[in-house]
């Protein structure tokens, strides 16, 4: 259970975290696909929360539809189209793009300064992949 | 909700101390499966209530039940239902811990001698000892120990942190969330922790003035309670619904909500006014609710 970290004074309550951390690790493909997650207890007591918050977690998850439970096995993940996850992992992405935008124009940063930051940002990590694959 | 069974119901309870009010008018109600954490301020009452409500002190007025019974008439097999940790040990102190179990094993219908065994081993205690030979530490875990042997269906704790140090206290909140995912069990506790409160507790309850100023879930606490900063020309007054507490700047205020309404958001939101959505840790909404 290592896997999971929480912070229990953070303002976002813990099944949230719980939530968007195992959303995040799947849509990552951190876990392949029927694989099973640890219990509800087995959470519960190793990161010393409330049963129930992981319980609301992964609840919250299969209605989601990242995860199934499958009876005498418990939660599972789930199989996934591969045009809906891409249209998921595009709205993480959107979300975290929305909060640096809304971060930028707090700082009085403008459309511009932003742009040429991000694609001075790509160029750098593709050119660190190409020297890691050289 | 019908199929959540009321354990615990306090309706205008009132207690004072010689001339001191301290609670005035508690209303509450305690629901089957529920782990709540109850916070207040140094002398806000807490240990009073948990007191008046095990009939351990007098009540000058009011009504409490527990598991439909009346408190001040609860039967024996209710009481062996309840189990309590008190915030001093007042324990016989001369007994060593052994033979203290073993006394304390003879009022109950319920004992798990396994539970016993396994805590005193974990907890690495010495039943040779005498309770008085104990560190408070030590002590406070057999306590802990007495009240869980019984295997309770409510179970009180009254600052059960106070004498634990980190390590234990983590220990502590283990045997909690793992009695939670055995069992529909019932538990209170005071604390003045709030992390403590956050990672274990589903509820809320603050003691504040004589009462219970506020009692909700833990998770729509911090998704409600939340700080506004909003920022627009010190011409423009924003009065946000449900405020606790507002501060002007020169560049907008700073507000506490207890709620956000949706619709008074997007109203100024529409006027161009800038608004950011803080939310907060259960500190500092206990301090804004207290204060």
């Amino acid at each position: 259970m290592e896997q999971f970290i929480i912070s229990p004074s953070s303002g976002v309550p813990i099944y949230k975290q719980l939530f968007s951390q195992i959303e995040r690790m799947v849509l990552n493909n951190y876990f392949s696909v029927g694989e099973q997650l640890p219990s509800v207890r087995q959470v519960a007591t190793s990161l010393e929360v409330n049963p129930m918050t992981v319980s609301k977690a992964y609840g919250l998850l299969e209605e989601r539809g990242y995860l199934t439970r499958l009876r005498g096995k418990g939660m599972v993940v789930a199989m996934r189209d591969d045009a809906v996850s891409q249209q998921e992992k595009l709205e993480l992405l959107n979300t975290m793009i929305a909060q640096l935008f809304s971060q930028a124009q707090q700082m009085g940063i403008d459309e511009q300064e932003i742009i040429t930051l991000v694609k001075a940002s790509i160029t750098e990590s593709t050119l660190k992949t190409k020297e890691s694959k050289e | 909700m019908s199929d959540l069974k009321t354990i615990i119901n306090i309706k205008s309870l009132k207690k004072s101390y010689k001339k001191e009010s301290v609670l005035q008018g508690v209303n509450w109600q305690v629901k089957k499966g529920d782990i709540v954490g109850l916070l207040g301020k140094n002398g806000a009452g807490k240990s009073t209530l948990i007191k008046s409500l095990l009939n351990i002190v007098g009540i000058d007025d009011g009504e409490i039940t527990i598991f439909s019974e009346s408190h001040r008439t609860l039967s024996a097999q209710s009481k062996g239902r309840i189990g309590y940790v008190p915030q001093e040990n007042d324990e016989i102190s001369w007994l060593s811990v052994g033979d203290l179990i073993k006394f304390k094993k003879q009022f109950y219908h319920h004992w798990s001698d396994e539970k016993v065994r396994e805590l005193l081993c974990r907890w690495q205690i010495d039943t040779k000892k005498t309770m008085a030979e104990l560190s408070p530490g030590q002590a406070q875990r057999v306590l802990i120990i007495l009240a869980l042997a019984p295997m309770p269906e409510l179970l009180i704790f009254d600052e059960p942190a106070a004498a634990l140090d980190p390590a234990a206290r983590r220990e502590f909140l283990k045997e909690i969330v793992t009695l939670a995912s055995e069992t529909d069990i019932t538990i209170i506790f005071s604390t003045h922790i709030v992390s403590d409160l956050e990672r274990v507790a589903n509820k809320v309850a603050i003691l504040d003035q004589g009462k219970i100023c506020y009692f909700d879930d833990v998770d729509t606490t911090k998704e409600n309670v939340v700080q506004l900063a909003i920022h627009h020309d010190e011409s423009l007054v924003i009065d946000p619904p449900h405020m606790l507490r507002c501060r002007k700047h020169k560049l907008g205020q700073n507000c506490v909500v207890a709620k956000i309404e949706q619709s008074w958001l997007a109203e100024i939101e529409a006027k161009g006014v800038d608004i950011s959505i803080n939310q907060m840790g259960l500190e500092d909404i206990f301090l804004e609710l207290t204060s």
